[in-house]
């Protein structure tokens, strides 16, 4: 009973996607109420989403699907356009967030294939090992991770475990339209009004392949893992052609490319009491001038408050990188202090987090609480302050201060 | 006569006495401790295996209902536990695997969470706390453990039609972090088993807390009650916990009590 317990309380406080078997997801329309009126963007905005998905099980092996559908008033959906690997500039009316079949090899080796998301790491808030995967940041404020094409062997033997994945496709990363409230750059690097004309450039097709090996000796969970290839997150190359300066604002054309990247790091875990402490290393090594080397140590506590759990995260970058960090986006924001603090209550959930940027001043608090009507009818309403100086990742979101609100219906 | 034999004769006067309600003191007092001990050893079972459903209703009559699937192997102290969520789609795919770890009174736990695509260890909990705004705290959801009591029988009742014994059972003040001062347990004399517990809290004279055990029915040679009921007495509050599809000893793959199999998605 006690395990029962101690699920559901992690159940309640922290919202799951729907998984087993058969038909399964959700309807949501959600609200945004904007302090500022930024130049092409509304004081409001909308967002309305349908999530399907199927899991089925076909002996011994499983096969999931699932399907998307979204409308966005701002940033706007792209065209429907044929995009099942996600590399189009912004994110398609469609998409197909999973789509894998699991065989098993043995008993506890398994081998899925297929569109697949990928958790790494140990220290939740910000994590070296995870921080490299894709994100769309079409929402700037819900970190939303992209699904990849790839191949997963994993398999436990005894108190070892394993992870190896290839991925052959280049999943880039989604950033909001550059020069809009919820691009993460740091305004003030161009002349004021500067418009932004981003290229659909391809980005390259190789991915990346990495090795995961964890361990459980008592108290203490590590682990270790390498990875080398592309990285998703793009550099961004500012170029002025003097034939489009034919009015009174500079116009700057954006491309991106993707440098490679090769990275080896530790993971360590224990328990200590009622604290669960967290610690990662890595090394992060690239032959590209803007990209430059990296060193991310990360350490983090948790510890439950009865319904509610606190975890304190503290993340930074012992190299300076070469360009303005901001511009890096997965490093974007160190070094950096995270709190979170959420609760369950008998009525439904709620959470305040502070994210801030120990170099610049800035940071984001965040604040949500969440109602259950019913076991499948949710509404939601909170708030995004990004605040300080507006040289950092954080504080260069000060225009996309909002208020929230949503109504979610599950099935 | 002798002094030897007027103390002879005290003795047998005594005795003459004494004798004929010993054995009738005996019969009708069973030692507590021995209850409890057989109890769980009636009741300890290889593997247990069932889906479940909770249902919370608080005093404005308002219901929250989750479902999930359960495997045990081992009992008590020494179980492995995992523990799938399948219901409602909000939480649908979660799990949970608890295993004992030798020399520690805290098994290892793990999380997998869907939305993270990763498990997470998790510490123990305080027991105080109660959880998702249930009427039961983390101190409630441990199996109850009779060594870390001192129990007394206080003698028989009826409840819903069955003799029960009564036994006080007091936590232990070494090392106790109980937030309990006493707990009243109803077990059925036919049976042994726990049907009903009245918790008592710290300084309070009436029961804070009700737990009444149903539907009990044996199931492939075992007693279980299949519905379990916490009311907050002040509150006017109740949790239900309702098990079906039970089954036990069924033999458990080796895989299904590993962190590998707790990262399956769409898995047992």
């Amino acid at each position: 009973m006690r395990v029962f317990a101690l699920l559901l309380f992690f159940l309640l406080v922290l919202p799951c996607a729907a998984l087993a078997e058969g038909f399964s997801g959700y309807a949501e329309l959600k609200g945004m109420a904007y302090s500022e009126r930024s130049p092409g963007d509304p004081y409001a905005a909308g967002w309305g989403t349908v999530y399907g998905k199927w899991e089925e099980r076909l002996a011994e092996s499983q096969l999931t699907a699932s399907l998307r559908a979204e409308w966005l008033t701002s940033p706007q959906t792209s065209p429907l356009v044929f995009d099942p690997a996600d590399r189009k500039l912004r994110r398609p009316p469609l998409s197909i967030p999973e789509l894998w079949l699991r065989v098993p090899l043995a008993s506890s080796h398994d081998l899925e294939l297929g569109r697949f998301q990928l958790g790494w790491g140990k220290t939740d808030g910000y994590s070296p090992a995870d921080a490299f995967l894709p994100r769309d940041l079409t929402d700037p404020f819900a970190d939303e991770k992209l699904p990849l094409w790839g191949v997963r062997a994993s398999g436990q033997e005894e108190n070892l475990r394993y992870q190896a994945v290839l991925v052959p496709v280049t999943t880039p990363w989604r950033i909001p339209p550059l020069g809009s409230r919820n691009a993460p750059i740091a305004s003030g690097a161009l002349p004021h009004g500067t418009v932004l004309r981003e290229a659909d450039d391809a980005p390259p097709l190789p991915g990346f392949a990495a090795l995961r090996l964890l361990a459980t000796h008592g108290d203490w969970d590590l682990g270790v893992w390498a990875r080398t290839g592309v990285r998703p997150a793009p550099i961004l190359r500012f170029t002025a052609d003097p034939a489009l300066q034919d009015g009174p604002v500079p116009v700057v054309t954006v491309t991106r490319r993707y440098p490679r990247e090769h990275a080896a790091g530790v993971e360590v875990s224990r328990v200590a009491g009622p604290y669960v402490l967290r610690g990662e290393l890595a090394a992060l090594f690239s032959g590209d001038a803007e990209l430059g080397d990296a060193v991310i140590a990360t350490l983090s506590l948790e510890r439950g408050f009865g319904d509610g759990t606190l975890l304190v995260t503290l993340a930074g970058n012992a190299i300076d990188p070469p360009v303005d960090p901001t511009l890096l986006f997965d490093r974007g924001t160190l070094p950096a202090l995270i709190v979170a603090w959420n609760r369950t209550e008998e009525w439904g959930a709620w959470k305040a987090v502070w994210d801030c940027g120990l170099e610049r001043g800035d940071g984001i608090l965040k604040g949500e609480v969440a109602y259950n009507v019913t076991d499948t009818w949710k509404v939601t309403v909170g708030g995004d302050l990004p605040y300080g100086s507006r040289q950092g990742a954080l504080g260069a979101l000060h225009d996309a201060r909002r208020l929230v609100a949503a109504v979610r219906r599950s099935w | 006569m002798t002094l030897k034999n007027i103390k002879q004769l005290l003795w047998l006067a005594v005795a003459v006495v004494i004798i004929p309600f010993y054995p009738a003191a005996a019969l009708a007092a069973p030692d507590a401790r021995a209850l409890l001990r057989d109890s769980e050893s009636r009741h300890r079972t290889k593997t247990q295996q069932y889906s479940g459903d909770l249902t919370v209703v608080n005093k404005e009559g308002k219901v929250r209902k989750k479902g999930w699937n359960s495997y045990r192997q081992g009992y008590a102290g020494d179980s492995k536990n995992l523990i799938r969520f399948t219901d409602p789609p909000e939480v649908k795919g979660v799990g949970f695997l608890s295993l004992p770890r030798a020399g520690s009174d805290n098994p290892d736990q793990w999380l997998y969470l869907p939305s993270m695509k990763r498990e997470r260890r998790i510490a123990p909990q305080d027991r105080d706390a109660s959880f998702v705004g249930t009427d039961f705290n983390y101190e409630d959801m441990e199996e109850f453990d009779h060594e870390k009591y001192k129990v007394s029988l206080e003698g028989e009742e009826t409840v819903e039609g069955h003799p029960c014994y009564v036994i006080k059972a007091i936590p232990l003040e070494k090392g106790s972090k109980s937030i309990y001062q006493k707990l009243t347990l109803y077990l059925r004399k036919d049976i042994l088993y726990l049907v009903r517990e009245d918790l008592y809290r710290k300084g309070e004279s009436q029961p804070a807390k009700r737990l009444i055990l149903s539907d009990i029915k044996n199931v492939e040679g075992h007693w279980i009650a299949a519905r379990m009921e916490m009311t907050d007495l002040k509150k006017g509050s109740r949790t239900t916990v309702t098990l079906k599809q039970i089954s036990f000893n069924r033999p458990q793959p080796a895989s299904r009590f590993t962190l590998q199999n707790l990262t399956r998605e769409g898995g047992d």
